[in-house]
Order: structure tokens, then C-alpha cells, then sequence
């Protein structure tokens, strides 16, 4: 439904090199990256705020790359909300269809609706200095979705939140996306929030996309360090690999890892471990792949614990919190095992 | 540690200090005037010039207020500045939202020219006027069209203070849209507005205070001109009525001079309290514009 082909462009001394995305009807995609990765760049430039150097967006198959903004009926919603300070909730609401030149009455009945859908009818004549964030970003939301547009596109609608009221209105989002059959893109740069929202992801490294896929297409095989550190794996260590015939050894301090899933690499590598892929084990059983070491220092957290081990190369694995976990002690010896296909591994940078 | 907070408390007494020179100093250049508006025993009692319609007595300033001539040079500044405020506006906002919306090639030329019109001397800027209007093209223009630039109270004293009134105002001007979050116009757009639209209904209502700050501006700097009043157009007081056109004598404004150029020739001529009432005059229109200013929330630091 829209592609963003072969995208680049300088500002300064940014450069976005070569983006190429799909993106269906109906589907929420997530842009992650770090800060100054080129997200909001990106949904500039398919707003129409920028003019790409090289590259084409397309929507619909119609090439829509030198159309200018109004031309092209994409929604937008910029970081800071930007309502107008000039009028109140309803005027801000109901600008879009205005500026279409719809009769008072259907503006009138649509913007009506569009607050009673999101729950700020109560703050139709307010103006914008007088809302909390939260209501802001409500207004912000409908503003651009009463002009019914192909396609949404949000830059960080929930960074100015609260903690607590982000995953409330990260449920918003989805609900009002499930509601109008909305095709979302939607700029962030935490993976928490990204697996609130997301059909699909697209990482963002230095203007680069990084890569594209659902959240469990890039747990289970990220594509590269960047992407697996972005992601939260935590153990992130060079090794050395060789093939052994259709699967690879990886050699990690004191013994050899098998990854069985990634047979083409050879010589000094990157291995990728994710924490909670980090099994203790008894003292009974021995497989292959295990390690031996102390735990160093223990970080509790909210819903697990953090456990830093020193195996010969430093590792961090955690225990889930609860009744009837396991209490480590620091200076304890123990004994941990990863599976193979837990055991990602990467090219060196 | 002692050593360190005696330090600390002499920085800010440093500091208190300096700022007490400066408001002494600027309520002493104005009340010390105060005491310069009453005159002494032994000035003179009557007025010999053609151009005052009343004598001198010993009051207030010379009692400029109940003098027609003063307030001749009162409706002339006021409408010649009113005039020069509008031109500027209409040339000025617009250059200073190409000039903050766009990629202008030369945009640092355009900066320092402007700039350097603003610091420098504004009898330097008459005489550049007066070169530009006697000699060259513009002359030639003028000879065809029949009319005269310089000496004139229409259009010479309006160009004289356009110049100085329009680099002021397009300053300020130009600080009110780059304080306009760009992304209004973004969303407007996005919402389907088209430049135009967005333009007069989200630009120019998010940069409404500092646009009028700017025009008052401009206004006062044009009123507040001298320099280049004065070598463009020099002074009208000893021209004969018949010389002035209609529209002056019927808005009463033949035989008068530009405020701060009168101030300046009644001081030498020697009615020196007539020349501080002036002054006074002067001191309070620009004491309520920049009072307007502040309470208008512009931003009071672009000159």
C-alpha cells in the first residue's frame, strides 16, 4: 500500500542512506532506533516535509514523492503534538476538515464523533496550554485522524508520558488502529514500547534500516550486534567460531558453545546470548554447552533479578522474581547451561 | 571554605553595584532635564521667530502644549510614522518569513547589510539617500515622473525613515516566526492546508504578539528618527504655506517640523526649554511604546 523505495537524503550533517520499506494496508509499524538514527527523517520525508535526495514513496502505486504535503492525505502527529496554540480543542479538530472546505455541519458532526471515540469531549473548549500531556496527545490524535487519511504517522506519541500512563495509552493506540482499520507508522526508540504497539519492526542504526521483521522474527534471529544489543540481549562477547560440518563451534572463554543455526561464519565472530536463555542448572545433569563460575553481584529488579556471573568472560543472567525462586548469594559457585539455538552469532564489526 | 564564600559574596555585591550605576545614571539623564524644562529668571520673555505664534513666558517647558506649531510637528511625526510602520509591515513581514522559511541565497549578505543599517550612524544613511535619490537612475526617474524625493514631506519623509524603521522591524519580525514551533505548519499542511491557508491562519496568529511588538517598533523608530530626517529632508518650518500641498495644510501639518528635528533647531536657536518639552515629548511616547512592548510579550532584545 506504500513503499518508501531506495530513500536517501543529507540534512546537515545527517544522512539517510537507501531506506526501502512495505507496508500493508492496515498494519502497525513500529520505526526503532537510538536517538539521531533517521526516524523521524524518514516519516518526514513521507509526510512531505522533506524532499528526498534520491528515492521515491509511493502510495497506492502512485508516485507521491514530489507532491507537497497537503496533496497527499497522510496524517501526521509530530512529537510535541504541535496543536494549534491559537484554538481550542474543537478548532484544532476540526482544521483539517476546514482547510477541505466541508460543510460547518460535517465538520461539526465528525469532530463530535472523533471526541467522543477518544474521550475529550469534555475539553472541546479548552485550549491547548490547558491540557496535560495525555490530553494533549488525544486532540493531537484525532486532529489528524478526523480527515480520515491513507495512513498515520506518529513521531514518539508517548515519550512526553508518564511511565504509568504509556502503557495506557500505548492500549489506546492499538484500540483506535483495530477501530478504523488504520495503517500506523509510529516512531520509537524503546523496545518495551515498540512490543506494546507493533505488527512489525523496523530498526533504524545511523541512517541505515537495520533490519525488518515481527518482534519474534528479531528475538529469535537478530541481524546484526547492534540489532541484538537494541534488543536487549544482554551478553554480547567476541569468540572465535569453526564449522564443524553443518553446524558451527563457537569457542567463549573456558569451553565451546554449539550454535547450531549459523553454519556459514568462520574465524573471529560476535556471540549474542539473551539473559533469560541462561539455564542454572543442579548439579545433576552436564550437558555440553555448560559453564562454571561465581556469581559476581545481583541487581534486583521489578520482576526479576539480575545476575552477573564471571564464567571466565562476564555474563548476566536473571531469575525470575517470586515465591519459590532460587536466592543466589554473591560469591556463590554455579553451574549454567545455554542451548544452541539460543546462541546467536554475528560477523565481527 | 571562608575564603571561597567571601569570594562569592563580593561577586554579587560586584554586580549590585554595577546595576545601581546603571539605573542612577539613566534617572539622573531624566529628571536632571526635569530641572532644565523650568527656566531661569533671565531668559528671554518674547519669541522673535516667524514660526512661533505665541511668545515665551516663564512656564513649564515654554508651554510647548498650547503652541499649534508643536502640535503641527506632533501630526506630521505621528502621520509620517504611522505611514513608514505600515510600509515597513507590508514589506517586512512578509521578507522576514521568506527569510526564516526558506533557503535564501545570500541570507548572511541580507544579514550583515541589515544589521550594519541598524549600528550605523543615521545621518550616514541620509546622505546615502540623498545620493541615491540626486543622482544615478532615480533621479532621471524623478525628472520624467515630475516629482522630488528629497525635501518632500510625502514621500521624502517616509523613505528617510523607512530604511532605519524596516531593518528594526524586520529584526523583530524575523524573531517572531523562528520562535513559531515549525511543526504548526507541518501539521496544518499535513491536514490538507495550503500554504496560503496556513500562512494567515496558523503563522501569523502563533507569531501575533511579536509581529505587533515589531510594528510598534518600527513605529517608534521611525517617530524617534533624526539623522536621516535631517539630511533627506532638512527643515520645513521657514517654507512659505503656499508651498505645501493640500492634504498638508488641511491635516495641519504645513510649517512644521519633525519632532526630533525641531527639538534640535529650537535648541539652536536657544529656547532651550522649548526644546527639552520636546524632549519630554519624546521620552514619554517612547517610555509607553516600550512599555506596550514588554506588556505585549515581545522580544524586547532584538535591538
Amino acid at each position: 500500500m506504500i513503499r518508501v523505495e531506495n530513500l536517501s537524503i543529507e540534512l546537515g550533517e545527517f544522512r539517510l542512506h537507501d531506506i526501502t520499506l512495505d507496508l500493508e494496508e492496515g498494519e502497525y509499524l513500529v520505526l526503532l532506533g537510538p536517538t539521531g538514527s533517521g526516524k523521524t527523517v524518514v516519516i518526514e520525508c513521507i509526510a512531505g516535509i522533506h524532499q528526498p535526495r534520491t528515492g521515491r514513496v509511493l502510495l497506492d502505486g502512485n508516485d507521491v514523492t514530489r507532491l507537497y504535503p497537503e496533496e497527499r492525505n497522510i496524517g501526521y502527529v509530530p512529537q510535541d503534538y504541535a496543536l494549534f496554540p491559537n484554538m481550542n480543542v474543537r478548532r484544532n479538530m476540526g482544521y483539517g476538515l476546514r482547510a477541505r472546505k466541508r460543510p460547518a455541519s460535517e465538520v461539526d458532526a465528525r469532530v463530535q464523533a472523533m471526541m467522543d471515540m477518544l474521550g475529550v469531549a469534555h475539553l472541546a473548549e479548552r485550549m491547548p496550554l490547558h491540557l496535560s500531556g495525555g490530553e494533549k496527545q488525544r486532540v493531537a490524535l484525532g486532529r489528524a485522524l478526523v480527515t480520515k487519511p491513507r495512513i498515520l504517522l506518529l513521531d514518539e506519541p508517548l515519550a512526553a508520558l508518564d511511565e504509568d500512563r504509556r502503557a495506557e495509552l500505548a492500549a489506546e493506540l492499538r484500540r483506535v488502529h483495530r477501530e478504523l482499520h488504520g495503517t500506523f507508522v509510529h516512531v520509537c526508540h524503546s523496545f518495551e514500547e515498540t512490543a506494546d504497539v507493533a505488527d512489525r519492526v523496523a530498526i533504524l542504526e545511523s541512517g541505515r534500516l537495520a533490519q525488518v521483521g515481527t518482534i519474534e522474527e528479531i528475538l529469535a534471529r537478530p541481524a546484526s550486534t547492534f540489532v541484538a544489543r537494541f534488543t536487549r540481549t544482554r551478553n554480547v562477547l567476541p569468540a572465535t567460531a569453526e564449522r564443524i560440518g553443518g553446524a558451527c563451534r563457537v569457542r567463549l572463554g573456558q569451553g565451546p558453545v554449539l550454535a547450531s543455526d549459523y553454519a556459514a561464519l568462520d574465524g573471529p565472530v560476535m556471540v549474542g546470548i539473551r539473559p533469560e536463555d541462561i539455564r542454572f542448572l543442579d548439579g545433576q545433569d552436564e550437558p555440553a554447552n555448560a559453564f562454571r563460575g561465581t556469581v559476581v553481584a545481583l541487581r534486583p529488579k521489578p520482576t526479576c533479578t539480575e545476575i552477573e556471573l564471571d564464567v571466565g568472560v562476564p555474563l548476566v543472567a536473571i531469575e525470575r522474581r517470586g515465591l519459590g525462586a532460587y536466592e543466589f548469594q554473591v560469591g556463590q559457585k554455579v553451574a549454567v547451561a545455554v542451548e544452541p539455538e539460543a546462541v546467536k552469532v554475528f560477523p565481527r564489526d | 571554605m571562608s575564603g571561597s564564600r567571601a569570594r562569592a559574596h563580593l561577586f554579587i555585591a560586584l554586580c549590585y553595584a554595577c546595576t545601581l550605576v546603571v539605573v542612577l545614571s539613566s534617572c539622573w539623564l531624566f529628571l536632571s532635564n526635569v530641572d532644565q524644562l523650568v527656566p531661569a529668571e533671565t531668559v528671554q520673555t518674547t519669541d522673535t521667530e516667524s514660526w512661533r505664534t505665541e511668545t515665551l513666558s516663564r512656564r513649564f517647558a515654554g508651554g510647548f502644549w498650547e503652541d499649534p506649531a508643536f502640535w503641527r510637528s506632533m501630526n506630521l511625526s505621528v502621520f509620517t510614522a504611522t505611514l513608514t510602520a505600515l510600509l515597513a509591515a507590508l514589506i517586512g513581514i512578509p521578507a522576514a518569513y521568506a527569510l526564516t522559511h526558506y533557503r535564501i541565497p545570500g541570507r548572511g549578505i541580507i544579514d550583515v547589510l541589515f544589521s550594519s543599517v541598524i549600528v550605523l550612524p543615521a545621518s550616514a544613511v541620509g546622505l546615502c539617500l540623498i545620493i541615491m535619490f540626486q543622482y544615478g537612475p532615480l533621479h532621471g526617474l524623478q525628472e520624467n515622473l515630475g516629482f522630488q524625493v528629497p525635501h518632500t514631506l510625502l514621500p521624502g519623509l517616509v523613505v528617510a525613515q523607512l530604511v532605519l524603521a524596516l531593518a528594526m522591524g524586520l529584526s523583530a519580525w524575523r524573531a517572531a516566526f523562528a520562535g513559531v514551533n515549525p511543526r504548526f505548519e507541518h501539521v496544518a499542511r499535513s491536514l490538507g492546508s495550503s500554504r496560503w491557508r496556513t500562512f494567515w491562519t496558523v503563522s501569523l496568529p502563533s507569531a501575533k504578539s511579536g509581529l505587533i511588538a515589531g510594528f510598534i517598533l518600527a513605529w517608534v523608530r521611525a517617530l524617534a528618527e533624526f539623522g536621516a530626517v535631517l539630511i533627506f529632508c532638512g527643515t520645513f518650518r521657514e517654507l512659505p504655506v503656499s508651498r505645501f500641498p493640500g492634504w498638508a495644510k488641511d491635516l495641519q501639518m504645513q510649517q512644521a517640523d519633525y519632532l526630533s528635528v525641531g527639538m534640535w533647531v529650537e535648541i539652536e536657536f536657544g529656547n532651550i526649554e522649548y526644546g527639552f518639552g520636546i524632549a519630554f515629548a519624546l521620552v514619554l511616547i517612547s517610555a509607553v511604546s516600550v512599555y506596550a512592548i514588554h506588556r505585549i510579550g515581545g522580544k524586547g532584545y532584538v535591538w
